[in-house]
């Protein structure tokens, strides 16, 4: 017997779930059934999964596969560490903190595309600081300026993500850590807890959660970006994203279902390290509540 | 909350104008296709509709010469608006594939720039409108439809499928300030890569003009494009095999590029931008006329010059077509026809607007014309089209194309790392 | 003292580097008319960037419209859709549960240009590719779930004491939500807004794939500019976007926030 209380809030659910349903997952699911091949414009109407065994005998998969992660991992990693380390600064420097405190959120305004362009008038062997060493003799040609943009370490690609993501870390967990700081906090600190005390045993512990859900967004969003290594990635590997898009749009038709396995597994990996994360959140939520 | 209230309503109003703004098309002209009706009624029907033209947007000299001579001509002599889609081939051939197999009949595109081995997918892939190059009468009068640059693109037929556009050409550039002598063959680049080890490089295939130069050393150590008769099928191995001097070559040139030939610029545009940055010495293009127009606007200095290789460098043709489900084909056909036109093709030529190449029959064109034709200087850094015309060589057969492109990734991509 | 002092400039300054100095770059890029290669400052300054981006042939001025439009009308459906299916799983616990917040979750979790390539041709058979209001259908499932999960924080820690106190004294379930639920969804509208917002402001992909080269908006024209091309009008095309982004951010924070509530916190 549904309860009252459960069709109400289908009823509620229902714009949203609708919406998220056809306009996005069902997207998901046409991919997925492209990926197995039904591609009815050249005649392809039986499914198969031969697509996928091509594209992980291919050898750029594999290498393509540890590029995204590599990025992904570095980015995430940084930006985790680094935003909730800003954010505790925050939470310490309570009294004049209110032109960092607006200031630290610019980046979250400012659209990844932007971000990346600056970036790379600042970074590239063109740009601003390439310049500077050079006119301070510390390089003899702009060639000699560390490359930091199409190279097979990522570092300008990184950074680019970092940039955006610290902020974002650091907004995610701030809030929550400052209501566990004036309500735990300070009680532990009445009962006579360091400061490094409070910071490892209350309040990071019970911050987790928001860490690690943070992350995982991080995460998602590194390892199926598109526009940044698009346009400033290595010749080769590609990352995964930049890969399928060039089977997509590629004049051999075929390549086609290519592109939708690639997309496939791409989402596959991120599900599957949301679903790491959330295993690892359980951990604190059974602690705690 | 009030506040919120009349944001909506601000809102809604806003949508629902936009909305109507973005007409839907629909063709009001009956069952007739264009083909059956003469030229005054393909007028009279294109008259106050805006045509969709998609090109290339990588030049903004050519994108602002579209947007503004070819825009108000056309709208001054034919009341038709062009509005100009800045989008290649690669990715609008994707789209007529898409509409194709949605079965979508009122496209989005009406004409497009194309030419080479995407007018060969295009054709293969039944995604054009036509023949119809019959039907545009500058085509009849200033065409010289016989010529085999006109009559093939990248040796598959015309057949009436596109209309000839311009003339291209790949050419290098440098800055004779920096670099004194440029080198003008394959073997004089291998020995001046040795000698300015990073200083060179070329845009990652399958950009057009990376394809290019791969194959302007192809025709040099291999065989020239004699030993690439037409054909429509590739095996493999075969050509593979056939280019085994060329993957020698760029193996042996490839730790003394730019960045130690680990990484190419994804585009030519990205190329140009290493060049105006001082980071490569030489550069690359297929239009002549670009350099002179960067160096205009200040973006490069005025020391920089283009040059053709000994042996000569490629030139091709490039044109313009109808998509299969074009919703305005009659505009298509009478912005073809204006771009055909003697006047259309000598401002295209102008070099403060693009400098390029005219793909009219110069026998065919009237004494003013032609007088005019060659009161037009070529810009400070481009070649003469006397230079650039004893310099020329064809282009292979399309089919070659892919299957190069492809067994270039594998060959210095992927085996060398 | 003297540490965290020394600490407390250390970060003060790398943060207004890291911010600020970027942003200098742009403006002075944006104001150059000559600047050599090499050179570390421009040889000329001039307005020819600007008065480019201005003039009809850049588009920058119809693309910012049509830019702005998406994003309001994304925001404004997104709040609408959002605040009822937030009271759903922070208000009543039912079957089910679990699997909707994990599928709401989904358009974080799995990457746009996978879903993008998958529905683009559906987009194309039923006439929604190249329409605004296709680029608005694909890009509001992206925006939902930031703001589900606001208010559903906010639902939860509301509790139903308000509500019920309302019901006692006769208010109907408009009146209920009007005057007791709505006040305290002003902070989350604030966030969830600004949040929204900026996701479909700074959208590319899925605007380039479903829009088709027809709808142009301001990331649209932003793409080629990042690694060639005129670097004056990138940075003038940068500028016009950052500031729209944080104007039109606060705009949506002075008009959601009621000047009577001083609630000041943002539920995540």
């Amino acid at each position: 017997m549904v309860s009252r209380d459960s069709l109400k809030a289908y009823l509620y659910l229902s714009p949203a779930l609708s919406v998220i349903l056809i306009f996005f997952l069902g997207g998901f699911v046409l991919a997925f059934i492209q990926s197995l091949g039904y591609f009815p414009a050249i005649g392809q109407e039986n499914l198969t999964v031969r697509y996928y065994g091509e594209v992980f005998r291919k050898p750029e998969f594999f290498r393509s596969l540890r590029y995204t992660f590599y990025i992904a991992i570095v980015s995430t990693t940084i930006a985790t560490v680094i935003g909730t380390m800003l954010a505790y600064y925050l939470l310490r420097s309570s009294v004049k903190k209110s032109y960092i405190s607006f200031l630290y959120k610019f980046p979250i305004a400012v659209p990844h595309l932007v971000a990346a362009l600056m970036i790379v008038f600042i970074l590239s062997q063109g740009g601003i600081v390439s310049r500077l060493f050079l006119k301070v003799g510390l390089i003899s040609n702009t060639a000699s300026f560390p490359a930091f943009f199409y190279t097979q370490n990522a570092l300008g690609i990184i950074l680019i993500y970092i940039w955006k993501e610290i902020p974002f870390v650091t907004f995610m967990v701030y809030t929550v850590m400052r209501n566990i700081h004036t309500k735990l906090g300070e009680a532990a600190t009445n009962l006579k807890a360091s400061p490094g005390q409070v910071l490892f045993h209350v309040i990071l512990p019970l911050c987790m959660p928001s860490i690690i859900s943070a992350s995982a967004i991080v995460f998602a969003y590194s390892f199926g970006a598109f526009e940044v290594p698009y346009l400033l990635g290595a010749t080769y590997p590609k990352t995964m994203p930049v890969w399928a898009y060039l089977n997509f749009i590629s004049a051999d038709l075929s390549a086609r279902p290519i592109a939708m396995v690639i997309n496939m597994i791409v989402s596959l990996v991120c599900a599957v390290i949301i679903f790491i994360y959330y295993l690892s959140t359980k951990k604190y939520f059974g602690k705690w509540s | 909350m009030k506040k919120l209230l009349i944001v909506l309503m601000a809102l809604i109003v806003l949508l629902t104008g936009c909305s109507s703004n973005q007409s839907v098309p629909a063709q009001v002209q009956g069952k007739q296709t264009p083909l059956d009706k003469d030229w005054e009624s393909i007028l009279a029907d294109a008259k106050g509709t805006t045509v969709n033209f998609y090109m290339w947007g990588g030049d903004e000299r050519t994108n602002t010469w579209v947007d503004t001579f070819v825009d108000s001509s056309m709208q001054k002599e034919y009341g038709i608006k062009v509005n100009r889609v800045p989008m290649g081939p690669d990715e609008y051939l994707n789209k007529l594939i898409g509409e194709k197999q949605a079965n979508k009949q009122e496209g989005s595109i009406d004409l497009v720039w194309i030419n080479g081995e995407n007018f060969r997918t295009a054709r293969q892939a039944n995604l054009l409108w036509g023949p119809f190059a019959e039907k545009v009468p500058n085509f009849q009068k200033y065409v010289d439809q016989t010529a085999p640059d006109i009559a093939n693109d990248f040796g598959f037929p015309v057949e009436g499928y596109e209309v000839p556009y311009g003339k291209a050409q790949f050419v290098f550039a440098y800055d004779t300030s920096k670099v004194k002598n440029p080198p003008k063959s394959s073997a004089e680049l291998l020995k001046w890569v040795k000698e300015h080890p990073g200083r060179f490089t070329y845009p990652e295939l399958p950009d057009f003009t990376g394809s290019v130069f791969v194959r302007q050393l192809m025709y040099e150590l291999c065989g020239g494009y004699q030993a690439f008769p037409y054909t429509e099928k590739v095996n493999k191995e075969t050509i593979n095999t056939q280019l085994e001097p060329l993957w020698n070559y760029l193996g042996e040139i490839k730790g003394d590029l730019w960045r130690q030939g680990k990484t190419y610029p994804s585009s030519i545009a990205a190329m140009n931008q290493l060049f105006a940055d001082g980071e490569v010495d030489i550069t690359m293009t297929y239009n002549p006329a670009i350099f002179s127009g960067m160096i205009e606007q200040g973006l490069l200095p005025d020391t920089v010059r283009t040059y053709v290789w000994n042996h000569g460098t490629i030139g091709n043709t490039h044109f313009l077509a109808i998509p299969f489900n074009a919703s305005y084909k009659d505009a298509a056909l009478v912005l073809a026809n204006f771009m055909l036109s003697p006047e259309a093709q000598l401002s295209k030529y102008t070099p403060e607007n693009w400098g390029d190449l005219i793909a009219l029959d110069l026998k065919k064109l009237d004494p003013q014309s032609l007088k005019q034709l060659e009161g037009i200087k070529p810009g400070i850094a481009t070649l003469s089209s006397e230079e650039l015309q004893t310099h020329r060589l064809p282009e292979i057969a399309a089919e070659y194309i892919p299957t190069i492109e492809g067994l270039w990734k594998e060959q210095v991509i992927q085996n060398g790392q | 003292m003297y540490r965290l002092k020394a600490l407390r400039r250390i970060v003060l300054i790398s943060i207004l580097v890291v911010l600020i100095f970027p942003f200098l770059v742009l403006v002075v890029w944006s104001f150059s008319q000559g600047w050599a290669s090499n050179a570390l400052l421009p040889s000329e300054f001039g307005l020819r960037g600007w008065r480019y981006l201005f003039s009809t042939q850049s588009a920058m001025l119809s693309s910012l419209r049509v830019s702005i439009l998406i994003s309001l009308v994304v925001t404004v459906l997104g709040l609408i859709i959002c605040i009822p299916a937030g009271k759903a799983l922070g208000s009543y616990s039912f079957t089910g549960k679990k699997v909707v917040e994990i599928l709401v979750l989904a358009p974080i979790i799995i990457p746009t240009v996978a879903v993008g390539m998958g529905i683009q041709i559906v987009f194309i058979r039923y006439g929604l590719a190249d329409t605004l209001l296709g680029v608005i259908l694909v890009h509001l499932p992206i925006v939902l779930p930031y703001g589900i999960r606001i208010f559903a924080s906010i639902y939860k820690a509301l509790g139903t004491k308000w509500e019920e106190q309302a019901k006692t004294l006769k208010a109907n379930g408009w009146q209920r939500f009007w005057f007791t639920t709505l006040p305290f969804l002003f902070p989350g509208m604030i966030s969830a807004g600004v949040l929204m917002f900026n996701v479909s402001f700074s959208q590319y992909f899925l605007t380039y794939l479903i829009g088709g080269g027809k709808i142009i908006t301001l990331p649209i024209l932003l793409f080629p500019f990042v690694n060639s091309g005129d670097r004056v009008v990138a940075s003038g095309l940068s500028l016009v976007f950052i500031l729209t982004s944080l104007i039109l951010m606060f705009a949506i924070e002075k008009i959601i926030t009621d000047p009577e509530q001083k609630t000041n916190f943002y539920y995540l």
